[in-house]
Formats: structure tokens, sequence, C-alpha cells
């Protein structure tokens, strides 16, 4: 082998564009592959770490203390595999000074137990009645004002010392006190924590459910909370960007391996003479096979191994990003994803290199030797033929015959330019439904206008800083509005952050009167809320918490209870919030009168004159601006940018590598066209024409592939971002589109072709035609 | 086949042409006139071809001039070289350089079309062409299916097609066999005899004694010498 390492390295350096080319399709392949399975391996990792650590709590459950007994609790709790509790539990409302409006305490002699094991991570544990102990996460910021240890807070009408931060991966509870303490905070509530021998899934969650309920009174259960809730919140984003990434990921690896073996049989072609030269050398066919499957593998090596370093730390970037708060420091791209792309990325391309590896191994000397220099016969002289005849420009009709005489290489460039027209129609199609689905579901432009009141009233006093509130009463205000020219509609609104018993993150609930209708919300199944103890919530709202339309919430606020059943699903994004109505309002908080007036006018309304004639009214309402569509799908859309950019630069230098070799090929026949007055422009509108032949036929193959990985694509990516897109968000392509679409294929490859074309027609040919 | 007979159709000028460290053309002046056949002789890498090129426009000197049929090459871009290698120059070479995947007859006509001429008119003027060279019977034919004789003269058609002001020719009959060197050389003589000048590069003495009534002598880059021959039939 040692003869062949050297002629490799030679065949490396005499096709230095080749090797770039395979070590840059390598690389941003590569990338992609390491960064869509690190987040597909990891997506749920960290979660799952600190959940076995601190053996969390599968089902979080509250129960009415007034319905059932802790001794009743307990005797019902035999059927799972692990309990803690009975604990006593109560929603504490905090005075206006504090970050958060409520705080969900338990009282907890300590912090271990069979479940639940909480990381007392900074002070101690409450020893006696006075001290509170707070659910922190050890990687979050303390933000300025917030609480800090043994500083002391008012809750429940008490004022308790911070004596220690915990951190409860089950999300148990905002803070913990000793039992003692929560009896003289007057508990409604009794936390049990359990864990089930089977509970992968939402079937076995609810199954052990209903057997530690079983016999309980059937009111007792006022909430819940599934781990594989959490766990699917934890997952969210990265999930959403895993389909997309894995679509690309291999869509790049499949057009490195077209390349790699159009590189490698365009080399045995143009080298059969240097094969020949080899083997009278004395080459065994084994070492000739093993120069050309080296060649390829150098810059294959490299680019892989570049690529999974920039994949680690791209995924990295990533996944810190979506688990810093499951102490995911240190978080990287799993070891056997390293590994099997390290090892199965090279072995790939070796696999498509073979073929005419093999090609080069089987030819006799003789053979190489003479078809290195005997004429080749014609191909695809028909099409040449029948194209001579036609009125289009010699160098067009010849440039459209080219891709005829190697028909081997002409399809792998067309298969490249198929896929980069897919990544294109994919990336176009995505960021047409995301667009689509964040301006529907963020309401952007929905609102025309929207009136800031000021605090709720009955709130007490507002903070410094506040802007100043209405002058007028909220009917007055109202009334204000509807009566001022241009007008047609006014919601008015107010919200108030609310908790579902046994869960420890506040719902904002927003209640509306008026036309809450014209508001742009998209009701996705089942209605509005039309009557007293009705919400309305998003599906991410519906699946972080494992319920359904149809089902009944009890919501929490101001030492008050109020059961809702769930009557529709909008589009919008939030898992945190739901919505409801004045009726419900008047339930919980009569008080409050309407803090926000959204309105819509007339087209053509002058807005400024709207806001005017408003505050002539009441100068105490103010403008504010609307919804912001947020930053996650910009984020996503320029990971899509990125990704289509990098494939179809892939499959450009495809075309690239091809034209690159059909030049060398036709330096003959290039440097004779010249000889007998072709000009410069004319060979590269020839070669350019050579392409974009394919790439015209490419857009056609491309687009239709394209349509249907959007199809498998975005729906996977709702999934993973728990949302539910409606099926109009799918129909992204309407006929202009498609035909732009056809036209990406034609630039793709008049991009990759273009600059061989132009060096081809700039090369001296002199040389070239007076020698054989 | 021109119609400046007794014209200076090329005209050299003290030209050089340097490749690298060492000088393919050194101080190179000379005149052809219309109707004349030249032969440029000479050793491997004695500057004969580099000649040719210069003349054809395929590539440029480093110093000197070169004027064909009026035109200062010097002054002309890339595009003007083309056009004019499309309107003066006919060329032919030792490997023929046909393009495989065009018929024979395709291959000739092309030289028109790229001028702009209708594909109907280009195969006219062709087929006309081919039955001057005898080889009408092989017009559709494929490059790689005629003999080398047969092929050089496909190429000369294709240099002929657009009325050249100078035929250049680079060893035509280099890669023939005796019989069809013979040929090759007859139909350059007759090209000769009704008014085609000729700048022929070959190491073969008997092509330049029977096609030449000049021969110029190259060694090193230079005119070692010139003579004047009588045709031997």
């Amino acid at each position: 082998m040692s003869a062949v390492w050297p002629v490799a390295r030679a065949a490396v350096r005499r096709r230095r564009v080749q090797t770039v080319v395979i070590g840059v399709v390598v690389l941003l392949s590569t990338t992609m592959i390491v960064v869509a399975l690190g987040l597909l391996a990891a997506s749920s990792g960290p979660f799952d770490h600190a959940y076995a650590k601190q053996s969390g709590s599968q089902l979080t459950a509250s129960y009415d203390r007034s319905k059932v007994t802790d001794a009743q609790l307990t005797a019902a709790a035999r059927s799972a595999a692990a309990v803690a509790g009975p604990f006593a539990q109560a929603t504490l409302e905090l005075d206006r000074t504090q970050l958060m409006d409520s705080l969900v305490t338990v009282g907890r002699a300590d912090p271990g137990g069979a479940v639940d094991r909480l990381n007392v991570w900074k002070g101690r544990w409450a020893t006696k009645p006075g001290e509170i102990v707070l659910n922190r996460n050890p990687v979050d910021k303390e933000g300025r004002g917030g609480p800090e240890l043994n500083g002391t807070m008012t809750a429940g009408g008490q004022t308790l010392t911070i004596v220690g931060f915990a951190y409860s991966v089950s999300q148990s509870a905002d803070a913990w006190v000793t039992p003692e303490q929560m009896n003289a905070l007057h508990p409604t509530a009794t936390q049990m924590l359990y864990r089930f021998a089977h509970a992968a899934t939402n079937a076995d969650v609810t199954a052990g459910q209903q057997g530690v309920t079983a016999g309980l009174p059937s009111d007792a259960l006022i909430g819940t909370q599934s781990y594989l809730a959490l766990r699917a919140m934890a997952a969210g984003e990265p999930n959403t960007f895993v389909p997309f990434l894995m679509v690309f990921g291999w869509l790049g690896l499949a057009v490195a391996v077209l390349i790699v073996a159009n590189v490698v049989s365009g080399a045995v072609v143009a080298g059969f003479k240097h094969i020949g030269v080899l083997k009278s050398l004395g080459f065994t066919p084994t070492q000739v096979m093993t120069v050309y499957l080296g060649m390829i593998s150098i810059p294959a090596v490299v680019g892989c191994a570049a690529g999974v370093a920039l994949g680690n730390v791209l995924a990295t970037s990533l996944l810190t990003r979506a688990f810093e708060n499951y102490g995911a420091g240190g978080l990287g791209v799993p070891i056997w994803v390293d590994i099997a792309t390290l090892l199965g990325v090279p072995a790939l391309v070796a696999l498509s290199a073979l073929l005419p590896a093999l090609r080069a191994r089987s030819l006799s000397a003789a053979q190489a030797i003479s078809a290195g220099s005997a004429p080749r016969a014609g191909r695809g002289l028909r099409v040449q033929r029948s194209l001579s005849g036609t009125r289009l420009p010699r160098a067009v009709s010849l440039g459209l015959g080219m891709p005829f005489a190697r028909p081997g290489r002409t399809a792998l460039t067309l298969a490249a330019v198929v896929l980069g027209v897919t990544s294109v129609t994919l990336a176009v199609g995505l960021g047409k439904s995301l667009t689509t689905y964040q301006t529907a579901a963020s309401r952007a432009d929905a609102v025309d206008l929207t009136m800031f009141a000021g605090q709720s009233g009955g709130e007490g006093e507002a903070p410094p800083g506040a802007p100043p509130g209405a002058k007028l009463t909220d009917a007055e205000d109202e009334a204000v509005l509807r009566a001022t020219p241009g007008v047609t509609s006014v919601a008015a609104s107010t919200d108030m952050g609310m908790r579902l018993p046994g869960t420890r993150t506040d719902v904002r609930v927003s209640f509306y009167r008026g036309d809450f209708d014209q508001l742009g919300y998209r009701i996705l199944a089942g209605r509005w809320f039309d009557g007293p103890g009705q919400v309305v919530v998003s599906e991410r709202f519906l699946r972080q918490r494992g319920l359904a339309l149809g089902d009944t919430i009890t919501l929490q606020s101001r030492g008050k209870s109020v059961r809702a059943q769930i009557v529709g699903k909008a589009m919008y994004n939030s898992g945190d919030e739901a919505l409801s109505n004045w009726a419900t309002l008047a339930l919980i908080a009569p008080e409050l009168r309407a803090n926000l007036y959204e309105v819509n006018v007339k087209p053509g309304t002058d807005l400024d004159a709207v806001v005017k004639a408003v505050q002539a009214k009441d100068s105490g309402l103010e403008e504010t601006p609307g919804q912001d569509p947020g930053t996650f799908v910009a984020v996503v859309l320029a990971t899509v940018v990125l990704l289509t950019l990098m494939l179809g630069t892939v499959a450009a230098l495809g075309v690239f590598n091809t034209v690159v070799l059909n030049t060398r090929e036709r330096r003959r026949d290039l440097g004779m066209l010249k000889s007998i007055g072709m000009t410069p422009a004319q060979v590269t509108a020839m070669v350019v024409t050579s392409m974009t032949a394919v790439g015209a036929v490419g857009g056609l193959l491309g687009i239709p592939l394209g349509i249907a990985a959007h199809r498998l694509v975005v729906p996977a990516m709702a999934n993973g971002a728990q949302i539910e897109l409606p099926d109009f968000m799918l129909e992204v392509y309407p006929a202009g589109l498609l035909a732009l679409l056809v036209v990406a294929g034609i630039v793709i490859a008049a991009a990759g072709a273009y600059f061989p074309a132009r060096t081809a027609a700039r090369a001296t040919i002199a040389e070239v035609l007076h020698n054989e | 086949m021109t119609e400046d007979n007794g014209q200076a159709v090329v005209q050299l000028t003290a030209v050089r042409k340097d490749y690298g460290e060492s000088a393919a053309l050194d101080g190179v002046s000379l005149e052809i006139h219309a109707g004349e056949a030249v032969a440029v002789m000479g050793p491997s890498g004695s500057g004969k071809s580099t000649l040719l090129s210069m003349v054809a426009g395929l590539d440029r000197p480093t110093s000197g001039s070169v004027i064909v049929h009026g035109d200062d090459l010097g002054t002309l871009d890339e595009k003007g070289l083309a056009l004019f290698r499309r309107r003066r120059i006919g060329m032919i070479f030792q490997f023929f350089n046909l393009l495989d995947d065009l018929s024979a007859l395709d291959n000739v006509a092309l030289a028109a079309q790229l001028t702009g001429t209708s594909a109907a008119h280009a195969r006219k003027r062709a087929l006309e062409l081919f039955e001057e060279l005898g080889i009408a019977g092989r017009r559709n034919t494929y490059p790689a299916q005629l003999s080398g004789g047969e092929r050089q003269r496909v190429a000369v058609a294709r240099a002929l097609m657009n009325r050249p002001a100078i035929l250049l020719a680079d060893e035509p009959t280099g890669a023939l066999d005796t019989r069809a060197g013979e040929q090759v050389m007859d139909l350059l003589l007759d090209l000769n005899q009704i008014g085609q000048t000729l700048l022929l590069v070959t190491h073969d003495q008997q092509l330049a004694t029977r096609c030449a009534s000049r021969v110029i002598d190259f060694l090193d880059g230079q005119i070692a010498g010139e003579r004047s021959l009588e045709r031997t039939p």
C-alpha cells in the first residue's frame, strides 16, 4: 500500500477544486446531521436525568381537604410504586410589592422522601414556624428586587423569613414551610406525589391516576400535573427544530453522495490513461481502486471531522438555550452521535465512490491506455442532430445537447439539483406556513388600535411609574370608544394571574366583553364562550396539562375558585394563557374594570384622529402597541433560510463540479469551437445553457418532492411545538409560486455553471488544439 | 478564393512570445501574400505552432505586432479575436478536432451557424463543400465512424466554410497513413491552386515540397532560413 498513498495524495492535489467541493459539501451536510441527531437524542435528556435524580413526581395531585381525609388518600395510594404526602397545601396571595401574584405553598417536614427529593442548594430547610423555603432553579438569574436569603416576605398575611432555596424538577410547589406553619396558613388542599410502575405514556399515567383515586369521592380531586406534560414543555423548542433539521441534513447528505459519485466517476473517465499507466507500472487492480477511494476519502474525512466539530458547537448552543432551566450546563451532543457520524458519513461517501472505483479496478491496462486516446463515439446523437436544425442560436442548441453526451453524469447532477429544489420548495413552504401561523396566532395586524386604561380598579395603589389610570368609568370609556366616528368594534378586557390547583405556574386569564370575536382569534375547535364558567384555550395549554375540549378546570385567585369548562380551542401560541368572558370574571372579581380596549375601525379611518377624539373625552386612556409577533418563529425562519442557502450552495456545487468535469473533458472541443470563431460569451452561454436545461427539469421534479416534504415536516414541527395547524396553512403553494420555484432550479444550475463556464471561455486554447 | 492576390495577408513584425523564462518566438518578422502557400518547418519546440497560434489569434504576442488581412490583432479584445477567426481564419489540426457528438455535416455547418447563418443555408453550403471534397456520401456519418483521411477532409471543409482569408494547417498529415496523407496533400494543393492562401506547419518535407511555394525554417524561436520551392507533383 506504500505506493498507493502518494498516488492518492497526488490525485487530491491534482483535483483541488473537486477536493474542496467534496470537503465543503460533506462539512455542511455533516453539520446539519449532527445538529439534528444531537437535538433529537438530547431533546429530553436533561429533563429525564434531573427527574431520575430527584425521583420526580410522575403525577402531582391536589385534593379538596373538605372532601377527603389524609387517611383516605394514604389508603388509596397503595397502587402507586412510590408516594410522598399527604402534604397540606395553600395558594397564598402575595402583597403587590412581590414579583409573583401568588405562591403555591406546601407543608413538608423535610426535603427528602420517596418522591420529589428536593435539592436544597442554598441555605437550609425550614425547621420551625415563620420560615419558608422558595423553589428556585440554581441556574436562574436572580432579578433585582427578587427574594433573597434571610430576607422576609408577606404571604397569606404572615411574615416569613426565607431560610433556603430548593429546586423541584417536578414543579410541585413554589415554596415550602413546616407542617405546623402550614396549619397557620389555613390550607385548602392536600398534595399527593406519586410514581407508578408504568408511566411512559399518557395512558399509563391516566391508569395510575385511576388507581390512586379509586374509592375516593368523585369531586375530591381538584387538579393534577403529569410529568409528561412537563417533559413535553421542556422538549418543545428542540422538538420544533428536529423535523426540519433532519430533513435538511439527509437532503444535504444525499447531495454529498451524488457529488462524490459524480467526482469519482468523472475522475475515472478522465483518468483512463492514468489508470492504464498505473497498471502498466505494476499497480494491482485493488491498489488502483484504493487510489480512487483514497482520493475522495481524504476530503470526506476532513470535511466530516470539521462538520462534527461545528455541529457540536451549534447543537450545544441550541440545547443550552433550551434546557438551561434543567441544569443543562455542559450539555452537548451524545458521544454516540459523534462516533456514528464520524464513521457513517465517510463510509457512505466511500460507498458512493465504490462503483466507479470498481470500474477503474476492472479496466485492463491496454484498454485503459487506448481509451485515453481514441476518439469517443458520439452520444446523444439523435438529440444533437435534431437540435442542430432548430432556429435556436447555435451556442444554445449545442449547450442543450451537451447533457446527453454523458447521461450518467447528467443524471447525478440532475438528482443534486432536484434535491436542491426540494430544499428550496420545502423552505419556502415552511416559511409561508410559519409566517401565516405566526400572523394568525399573534393576531398581528388584527386590531387597529389598542387603548390602555391603566391598572384595573379595585387592586389598591398602582406601582410607582405605572401609567395614569382612566378618568371615566369602564362603561363610560367603552361608550366613548363606540361613539367615536369610524370605530366598528370594541372589545374590552382585563387579565388576572390565576392558578390551576396542583400546578405551580400561573395561568394568565384574559376576560373579554364586547366584540371579542373581531380580535382575530381563530377558533380551531369548539366555540366561543357564551356564559359564565367557560374558557377558550390553546392547543399547547391542553397538551401541557393533558386536558381536552369539554374538560372542566378549576381556576383560583384571590382566595376564590371558579370551575370553568373548556368550550373552545383557539389559535395562539401561549400554553399559559386562557380566554374567558366578563360573566366568568364576575364570579371571582366583579369589582375589576377593563384595562384594555381593542378597537377596529373602518378602512381609511385616521387612527390618530380616533385617538385624539377618545383622549379628548378621557385623557387617562393611552394608546399602546398591539400584539408582538415574538421571536421564536423568526429564529426558526432564520435557521431555515440559512439551511436553504447551505443546501442551495451544496446543489450549486454539484453543478459546479459537473461543469468543471465537463469542461475539462471537452477542453479540446471548446478550443476547437473558439478556433472557428465562438466568442467567450457564446462559450459561456453554451456551457450555462447545458446546465440550465438540467436545472429546469430538476425544478419540475424537485417541486413535488419539496411539497411532499413540507406535508411531512410542518405537521411534525407543529406536533413538536405543541400547536395545531389548520389544513389551509399547508396550502401555501399557489401557481405563481410554483413557477418561481422552477426558476429556483434554473438559478441553482446557472449559478453553479457560470464560473467554470467563464473559466472555460477564457482558457488558452492554442496548446489544447495542437496536442492530443 | 481570396480577392487580393499579391497583397500581404499576414504581416508579423518583431514578434516575441515568452512562456515564463523561455522565448517561444524571438523577434520574428515575416509576410505572407495572398495566394501563397507557405510551409513552416523546424524541430519540435522551435516555435512553429506558436507562430500559427499568433496568426490565428489564439494567443497574443508578448511584444511585436501581428496584422492579418488588415486587422491588427493586438488591438482586438477576446470577442474581436473570435469574430476575426470566424471571418478570416480556417484551421485544420493534426488530430482533426471534430465534435464527436455532431455528424460530419453538422460539424462543418457549425462554422457558418456561428456567424448567424440559418441551419438550412449552412447545411446547403456544407453539402457543396462535401461534394467538392469528395465526401458527400459520408455527410451523415459521425467522426468516430470516419477514417483518418475522411476526418481530415471534414476538418478542411469546416475550415473553408466561411471562405477564410488564410487557411492554417498544423501538421495536417501527421496523424494519417501514407495514402490518406497524400489525399490531403492533393486537396491542399488544389485549394492553393484556386487561390487559397495557405500557411502549413509541418515536419513533413514531402508535404512542404508538394504543397508550398516557400519554406520558412524555424530554430529556437527564430527564422533560421527561408527558401522558395519548385512544387513537385
